[in-house]
Formats: structure tokens, sequence, C-alpha cells
């Protein structure tokens, strides 16, 4: 077993691929509304400018709040990350830290951006000109994609390296723009760009499908509702093409990966497409629907078209059988829920493009407050496709994950690895308890006496009193 | 342009030494206010003055992270390869600080909210002495996680933090116009200078028997102006907080404070590690170093402005209405 020999010579590789995926995978359930929610937030506030529309306002403003709170922890979790690059694989940054961190350089800097400009929006309602307060916030979407940008330009280093020449192991020269804009970035950020978005219209809209689904029918609930899912309704049948041409460019960059996606064993014309199902270590499929010859038709457009299996790479080059059924359980998952989300999307558009209204079907509005639970599963699968799909290399092709971990020992790691999950678990309740006691208060006051939406939240500008 | 690099590493630093170095003492006050009754109306003020800044100053740990694995990938290597133990237990206060402050603002049982207190309270003491201990780690040459040198900068990263911290809340206390906390705390920041001159002092008896080749540089060569202007500084700022000239104090401890951190780094320069690794051996290829100093200079001149805006809504508009 080529996997037992790795933990038997790298001791802390097993818990340090746990905890970097633990933390990822939490930090990227922040992103789309960190990116996104800005955008949807300046569209609603544009919208009650211009129609002089006071719920608008009124709903653009408390989505600023969540946006604070929801930035706090991504800060967090995000430093959090930033230094387990170091503490985990100090061997990857101290060989590749020049072409690799370039991207996260741009993201540094844009984060700060961000940071400031949250601040001013935060605290500019009502005591900058709306005209100004509106442009001061139009600094938020181009330096959340400024900052998107860095993170992918990173990752698609790791996905397609270039840009670098190495003397003796070491990296002597960065051709700095073939660094930045790999191969992989031209698909990897257009499609992770419009997941985000998309994720933020669904996940907003489902919050008011579910004031739907309990009898809230005003105009608040109808405006809250149908901005932020007409934009993941345009969005969302763009995706299915976004995706689709990512995945075929996989066939060519990184095609261990591809196989690994489609459970192919050999290289081969008229291959099936499996959907579902899992590879043994003979290459048989059990389970799933096999359509005939399906894959070659989509990533060639015919039949005849050949197709890279696991086996056109070398055992220890590839991801094991695992990580193999792991990928491909994750890429179908993710795009059956993006064919869903599509469907759903039409669904919307139809309605309102013939009846100028949104959908008052009770169906609609159940599988809308799904959506919203169905866009972040389908994020978190997109991105373990493609981490999972690129094993067993940290920079493909180039370094192996087991040559990057810290040499730290495996007791360490396990330690930090279970204080994390456990102040995580922590950093998750309270933040939902936050987000629960603000949607609480701001029902109440829509019923009641009205005050400023930043009360009892943790951040953003404070009375001129303070209360003991 | 490799020295222009390791500056504006150190500026991130500095900054986030200075900046959150008010945040964490502010935390440590919070930790020093007794219990929940007594330490009512300071917490409350503490509570006030950090809500909004709080998650801006990660944003500079975050960036001397970043430019130091894009800028000096071998420094960044050794110095998390030997030191992960340090930086674990700054990140694990890190988190715990930032999960309980939200925490004590939703925490309803007053058990609870005392826990709340407590926990942010004391990973306010972690993360500024961890961070510092990793500096004195390097500073000594030897990368020893627990060491002399090690535990005597985080001792005088306590102390600094606690001056500024309670230094800044005398100005915020004065700001929302809480007359008895101005006194409380011009109380506690004169303290917390007669702390620091003496850990500061024993610090620096500390790198005279443990680092020498740092040591004199310190007292005679590069880092000894700034190692000068903390050492008038922090008694002068002391000295008007007592006297309750309230002027200038919180500019000085600024000054103070990061003028320490320059002596540091200026007395090793230029080594990054004493002894082991300099600035022109560790640092990435030209052409990232070109981009790292363009992409600096842009986005500064979009920040600077706007952290000038920032700060003039902050001071000038606050909420009209009470809290409820």
């Amino acid at each position: 077993m080529t996997s037992a020999l790795w933990l038997a010579s790298e001791p802390a590789l097993l818990p340090s691929r746990i905890q970097m995926a633990f933390t990822l995978a939490s930090h990227v359930l922040l992103v789309p509304l960190g990116v996104a929610l800005p955008s949807l937030t300046l569209l609603m506030e544009g919208i009650g400018l211009a129609s002089k529309d006071p719920v608008a306002l009124k709903i653009a403003r408390r989505w600023s709040v969540v946006m604070a709170v929801q930035f706090a922890v991504g800060a967090v979790t995000g430093t959090i990350l930033s230094f387990e690059f170091g503490i985990l694989w100090p061997r990857m940054l101290g060989q590749f830290g020049g072409a690799f961190g370039l991207g996260f350089a741009i993201e540094a800097w844009a984060f700060f951006l961000e940071a400031i400009f949250i601040g001013i929006y935060l605290y500019g309602w009502e005591r900058l000109r709306p005209r100004t307060h509106l442009l001061f916030g139009l600094v938020l979407p181009p330096a959340g994609l400024l900052g998107a940008f860095g993170v992918l330009a990173s990752n698609s280093w790791m996905n397609t390296p270039a840009g670098t020449t190495l003397k003796a192991g070491k990296v002597v020269d960065v051709d700095v723009m073939a660094a930045l804009f790999t191969r992989a970035l031209g698909y990897e950020f257009w499609h992770f760009l419009i997941a985000i978005y998309m994720t933020a219209g669904f996940v907003v809209a489902s919050v008011y499908a579910v004031a739907w689904l309990r009898g809230r029918r005003d105009h608040y609930q109808r405006l809250a509702f149908a901005v932020p899912f007409t934009v993941a309704a345009v969005l969302a049948p763009i995706q299915l093409v976004v995706g689709d041409l990512s995945a075929r460019a996989l066939v060519a960059d990184q095609p261990s990966k591809f196989a690994a996606m489609e459970i192919t064993w050999t290289t081969r014309d008229h291959n099936p497409e499996v959907i579902g199902g899992l590879i043994d270590a003979n290459g048989d499929i059990h389970f799933g629907i096999s359509v005939p010859s399906l894959d070659s038709l989509l990533v060639g457009y015919s039949p005849n078209a050949v197709v890279p299996g696991l086996t056109s790479v070398a055992a220890n080059a590839r991801p094991t059988i695992v990580e193999a059924n792991i990928t491909h359980l994750a890429f179908d998952l993710m795009v059956g829920l993006g064919s869903v989300g599509a469907a759903l999307a039409v669904w919307h558009l139809w309605v309102l493009w013939r009846r100028r209204r949104p959908p008052e079907s009770i169906w609609f509005y159940r599988l809308a407050a799904l959506a919203g639970i169905g866009a972040y599963i389908a994020v978190e699968t997109g991105w373990i496709t493609t981490e999972v799909g690129r094993q067993p290399w940290i920079v493909f092709g180039v370094m192996r994950v087991a040559d990057a971990v810290t040499t730290a020992p495996a007791s360490f790691v396990w330690t930090m690895l279970t204080a994390l999950v456990v102040i995580y678990a922590l950093i998750a309740y309270f933040f939902v308890t936050l987000l629960l006691r603000l949607s609480a208060r701001w029902r109440r006051e829509d019923l009641n006496q009205p005050s400023e939406p930043e009360v009892g939240a943790p951040y953003g500008p404070r009375p001129r009193t303070f209360t003991a | 342009m490799p020295d222009l690099i390791a500056f504006t590493l150190l500026l991130a630093i500095t900054a986030y030494s200075t900046a959150g170095g008010v945040d964490f003492g502010a935390g440590i006050w919070d930790l020093l206010a007794g219990g929940s009754r007594r330490g009512r109306e300071a917490r409350a003020l503490i509570d006030h003055s950090m809500a909004p800044v709080w998650e801006v100053n990660n944003v500079w740990l975050v960036l001397a992270i970043v430019l130091c694995w894009t800028g000096f990938p071998l420094l960044f290597q050794t110095v998390f390869a030997r030191l992960y133990p340090l930086f674990a237990l700054a990140l694990v206060g890190l988190i715990l600080r930032g999960a309980f402050f939200a925490f004590r603002h939703i925490a309803e049982d007053p058990r609870a909210h005392r826990i709340a207190d407590l926990v942010f309270g004391l990973s306010s003491l972690l993360t500024p002495f961890f961070f510092a201990a990793s500096l004195g780690a390097i500073a000594s040459g030897r990368l020893e996680s627990f060491s002399l040198m090690s535990i005597a900068f985080g001792l005088v990263s306590l102390a600094a933090t606690a001056f500024s911290g309670a230094s800044f809340l005398v100005g915020d206390a004065r700001r929302y116009g809480a007359i008895e906390l101005v006194g409380y705390f011009r109380r506690r920041a004169v303290i917390a200078a007669l702390a620091l001159i003496a850990v500061g002092s024993a610090a620096l008896i500390t790198i005279g028997f443990e680092a020498p080749d740092l040591f004199r540089p310190m007292l005679a060569g590069k880092g000894f102006p700034f190692a000068l202007v903390t050492m008038v500084l922090t008694p002068v700022v002391g000295f008007l907080l007592w006297r309750g000239v309230l002027r200038w104090y919180r500019v000085l401890t600024v000054a103070a404070v990061g003028s320490m951190v320059f002596a540091w780094a200026f007395a090793q320069s230029p080594y990054l590690v004493p002894g082991q690794l300099t600035i022109a051996q560790a640092v990435a290829p030209f052409s990232t170093q070109v981009l790292l100093l363009v992409v600096a200079a842009v986005v500064l001149l979009v920040i600077g402005p706007a952290m000038g805006v920032l700060y003039y809504l902050d001071q000038r508009s606050a909420l009209e209405s009470p809290e409820t």
C-alpha cells in the first residue's frame, strides 16, 4: 500500500490534509456572501434610490449588516488559512512562494481595500448623501473581484503551474504574468465567479422563500426575494456552459483529474458516462447508471472521441481509488445540483417574462428555499472535485503533497486540528445565533417601532453614548 | 530593492503591533477589569471602542504573512518549520478572541457572558505574547520556540499592548464623555508605562546575554536611534498621563511602540534570521519583487485616502439614536 508507506514516512501528512480540508471547507462557505453580497446590496440600494423606494433601502441596509458580520468571520478564518500554509506546508511555500504567492499578494491588498470600504459603507448610511454612499459602495464589487482573482490565480497555479525557472530545485526566476495567468485561471476564475454570485443569490433569496412559505407576502418579501433570485437565475444557465467548458479543458490540462471525475479506468473511445457509481481497484464500475458513449460525445462531440483513463498515468501520480471515487461523486453531485438550479431558474424567468411577477406555486418556493443549501453544497463539492482530483500533487506534476508537508510531529497537528474543530464549531454556532437574533429583531421591528438596523450587531457604527 | 520589500514587511509588522496592540491591550484591561459588576463600566467602554476596528487589524497580519512568503519564501519556510508551536498558539488565541468577542454580544445568560469575557480576555494575552515570542526566537538567531529570548519578547509585548491599550482607552473615554473612566485608564496607563520600562530593561539585559550581536547595534548602531526614541517616549507618555496633560499622548504611544519594533528590525538587519539568513539570500526572484512593490504602491494610493474617510466618519458621526 503506497498510502500506508507515505503515512510511515510523513507522519503529519494525514492530519495536515484533514486540517487543511476542514479549514478550507469552512472558509469557502463564507466566500459567496463575502464577495457577492456587496453587489446584491448595492443593486438593492440602487433600485431603492432609482425608484425612491424606502423598503428597498431598508433591505439593502439590513443586508449590509449581515455583510459586515460575515466579513468579520471570514477575516478570522482567512487569517488562519494564511498561517496554515506555513504551519502545514512550509516546504511548498519555501520553494514556490515567489510564484504561488503572487496571487495572494494581490488578494491581501484587495482584502485590505474591502475591509476599509465595508467600514465606510456601513458608517455612511444616512450620514453621506445617498448618491455618495452608493458611489463609495461601488468600490466593493471590484475589490471582491480582485481578491477572488488573486486566490484563484494561486489555486490555478497549483493546478497548471507555469512561469518559474528552476535551477537545482530552487526557483531562480519568475515570469510574473505567466505565473499569474496560468491556463487553469481562464476557466477556474469564471466558473468560480459565477458560482459565488449564483450562490449568494440563491442563499439570500432562500431566506425570503421561507418567509413566503410562512405567509409573509408583502412588498418587502417580494422585493428581497425577486432581486437576488433573478440574479442567480440569469447566471445558472450560463454556469452550465462555463462548467462544461471547464471540465473539457481538464482533458488536456489534467487528464488524471478528468479521469477521476468520470471514473474512467483505461483511455478509450466510446467512453460511457457513469452517473453515480464507484470504481474498484481493478477498474470495475459498481452501481450507478452508465450511458453508453455519452462521455466521449460530451468531450469531443463524437462517440469516437478518445477520453483519458486513470491508467494513462502512473499509479503513484494519479488519485488513489478512494480519492477518485470522492472526486467522481462530488463532481456528479455538483453537476446535478447545478442542473436543478438551472431548471428552477428557467421556471422563474419564464413566469417573470410571461406574467411580469414571480411564480406563485408553493412547490416553486419549497424548491427555492432549498436552493440556498443546494448552492452551498454545489460550491463545496466543486471545490472537493478540484482539490481531491489534483492528488497526489500539491503543485500539479511538480511537487507532491507528501513532499510539502511539515516535519512537525503528527501529535502536534492532531492537537491543533482538534482545537480548531472545537473553536470552529463554536464560531459557527455564534454566527448562526447572531444572524437568527438579527432576523428575529428585524421581523419584530417591521411589526412595531423601527430602529437602526446595526443595533445589536457586534461590528459597525456605534451610538454616540454607550450604556453599561 | 530587496531592502524595500523587507521594509514593507517591517511596516506591516509594525502596523499590526501598534494598531493590533491597542486592541489586544484593551482586551487585557477587559480581563483585569474585575467581576461582572465592578468591571461593567470599563467593559462597556472597551466593547464600544473596539467594535469597528478589530477585523481591520487582522488585515495587517495577513499582509505581513503574504509579503513574507511571496517576498522571502526561504524565511517563511525556515521560520515556520521551526516555530510552528508559537504560531499555532497565537492563532488559537486569535480565533478564540474573535469568536468570544462576538459571543459576548449575544450571550444573555450572565454566567455565559462572564465566561465569554474571560475567554476573550485570556486570548488577548495569548496572541501578542506568542507572536512577539516568535520574533524573539528569530532575533536570538537560534529559532528555539521556548527560550529566554522568546519569553522576554513575549513579556515586553504584553506590557506594550497593555500600555497602548490603556492610552487609547483614555482617549475613547474622553470622546464618549465618561469622565470617571478617563482617570481609571490614566492610572492604568501610567502603571503599564512603568511595567513596560521595567520589562523592557529586563529584556534588554536578556538580549545582552543571549544575543550580543543584536545587543551592540541596538545600543550603538542602526537600531539605536529607534531604541532611544522608545526609551525617551515611554516615560514621557507616562508623565503626560500622570499629570493629566491629555495632548499628543496617543501619537507618542504609537511612536514609542513602533520604534521598539523598528529597533529590533534595524539592529538585526541585514539579517532576517541573525547569523543564518540575510535579506539578499531569502528574497524572491527579481520580477516577483517588482510586482510586490507595484501592487503595494497602487493600492496604497487608494487605501490612504480611503482610511482617511473611514476615520473621519468614525470620529465625526456616531449613530444618533441611543442603544436599545
